[in-house]
């Protein structure tokens, strides 16, 4: 089979939120001589961001996508194996990511850890319902350019005040990026709290950061 | 005309002598707890705490009803979920692992409404219904069957499954509409005059609108079918996109946040319907002044909302003078 239709297979599977077919073609695609980098960048990835804009267009939702990253992850992490190890350490950044404390939500910020991860981000998930010295501490102990955090109600969305706050205090406002997300963020309120940027969904996030990185 | 008289005039869609205000959702505020010496953790626990921390509404605030409880963790402890305390500052979370996964078969235990806090909660309806001498409506507060669900499985495991094997949803939307219409027929029972039912996770924010649609209207009807008293659906989030459905759920009463479109809504829905909703809990309430919480209202009146809410449960910090500003604009109109 020809490279673009290896490509064509790999994005569509992603698009069918198929993980077990993604899981096929990842084994096949190596098999068959095809880079895996490139099976990731211009194959799997080009249909998660095809499904990222479909969400933010309205026409799929979340369940799909959750569904779809999972399918995803399954995939890259095949490859990945299958990558040369200077490849595998080659990162984009180092990002710390998290929901506030009190939070349980896990959802929007699980499919953006899955988005940055495959786009080459190292990504230190601290899970959900984290407490703001958390994210202090492993900011420090991984050098982190990029401080995440997600909340999904109005109960716990001070958390990601306290967090620039906390980020200050220690010394390393300068030093990180600061990103917010979650249901109740909007611009308004990250401007207002002083976060770097607001992610609203996962291709704007991924802009957003790509922009400030460079 | 007395706070409870002006609700029933709104709900005959007949005229009161000024716009109603109070919360579908959780009005409780620091400030209030002070004011009424009723604290976190206490008023999730004890039914006279919640019963002196609801009052608060009508007597602090002015509000035109008292609403309990101020969680929404009450039927999911009663069906087996773990509970994560939320201390004096937060409110009680739903804890993992969550009792069940997909390819259980969930129960409805038969002494269902003596479990966990519910007999607590259905005290405070009691002490209430002493309190209010019947003057002020009381709103009992249950959960929708998809937010219950998602407290069964854990939300993520229940949107993987809406969207893979959604069949598989049924038996837990079932118990969720089981739990959620025994807690309100008890509240009633104790003397609420409305019920509000929560549906957080049945918001197009979290699941496909085809899957409220196909899914989950069945039982939010199956639910309001067996509640005798007026109902208020409140589901969170840009709700546009099932709007239309909420409105044939046989709620009275349709709550929604500034985030949706309340024209659409109303075209949607109909003249039936009673609108409520208003203002922004954290962008306007919280963190904004008077002035604007008052334009925002204005606004949202202007829109065809028929009952002056916060859009959603309040954060607790919010300002006693920025909710005093709702009713200020309520009693103008």
């Amino acid at each position: 089979m020809e490279k673009t239709k290896w490509l064509e297979k790999a994005a569509q599977a992603i698009l069918d939120a198929d993980e077990a077919a993604a899981q096929d073609i990842a084994e096949k695609s190596l098999a068959a001589g095809m880079d895996p980098l490139e099976m990731i960048n211009e194959g799997f990835a080009a249909g998660i961001r095809k499904m990222g804009d479909l969400f933010d267009r309205g026409e799929v939702f979340l369940p799909g996508l959750v569904v779809a990253s999972d399918a995803m992850m399954a995939a890259v992490k095949i490859l990945e194996q299958a990558l040369p190890k200077d490849k595998q350490d080659q990162k984009m950044g180092v990002i710390v990511i998290g929901t506030v404390e009190g939070d349980i939500h896990d959802i929007g910020k699980g499919i953006i850890v899955t988005m940055l991860s495959v786009h080459g981000y190292e990504v230190h998930d601290l899970g959900r319902d984290v407490p703001i010295e958390n994210f202090v501490t492993k900011a420090k102990e991984v050098n982190a350019d990029v401080v995440g955090s997600s909340a999904m109600m109005t109960t716990t969305q001070l958390g990601q005040k306290k967090l620039e706050e906390a980020l200050k205090a220690a010394g390393l406002r300068n030093k990180v990026i600061t990103m917010v997300g979650g249901a109740v963020a909007t611009d308004h309120w990250a401007k207002r709290i002083g976060a770097d940027f607001y992610g609203e969904s996962p291709q704007d996030t991924l802009e957003k950061l790509k922009e400030r990185l460079n | 005309m007395n706070a409870k008289e002006r609700i029933m005039r709104v709900l005959r869609h007949q005229k009161p002598d000024r716009m109603p205000c109070f919360g579908a959702n959780s009005t409780v505020t620091y400030d209030q707890m002070e004011k009424v010496q009723a604290f976190w953790p206490e008023a999730h626990e004890n039914g006279e705490a919640m019963a002196r921390q609801a009052l608060a509404a009508y007597s602090v605030l002015g509000f035109d009803a008292v609403r309990i409880p101020f969680s929404q963790t009450f039927e999911a402890e009663a069906l087996g979920c773990k509970i994560k305390p939320g201390g004096s500052e937060g409110i009680p979370g739903i804890d993992s692992p969550p009792p069940y996964s997909i390819d259980d078969t969930p129960v409805f235990p038969y002494d269902f409404l003596s479990r966990g806090r519910i007999p607590e909660l259905l005290r405070a309806v009691r002490i209430l219904k002493n309190e209010t001498d019947d003057a002020v409506p009381i709103v009992g507060g249950i959960i929708g069957p998809f937010t219950i669900a998602g407290a069964l499985l854990e939300t993520v495991p229940l949107l993987k499954a809406s969207f893979k094997t959604p069949e598989k949803i049924r038996p837990f939307l079932e118990v969720g509409e089981k739990a959620g219409t025994a807690l309100g027929r008890a509240l009633i029972d104790e003397g609420a005059d409305i019920i509000a039912c929560e549906d957080m996770t049945a918001s197009p924010a979290l699941i496909a609108p085809d899957t409220y649609r196909d899914f989950e209207l069945a039982y939010q009807k199956r639910q309001f079918d067996a509640i005798s008293v007026p109902k208020i659906l409140h589901i969170c989030g840009n709700v546009d996109q099932i709007v239309e459905w909420m409105g044939k759920t046989g709620a009275d009463i349709v709550s929604i946040e500034p985030k949706a479109n309340c024209k659409l809504a109303r075209e949607k829905c109909g003249p039936d319907i009673i609108l409520m909703g208003g203002v922004d809990t954290v962008t306007t309430l919280l963190l904004k002044d008077t002035d604007t919480v008052k334009q925002e209202c204005q606004k949202t009146i202007a829109d065809g909302i028929q009952i002056l809410a916060p859009g959603c449960a309040i954060a607790p910090g919010t300002p006693t003078e920025n909710l005093l500003a709702m009713i200020e604009v309520a009693k103008a109109h």
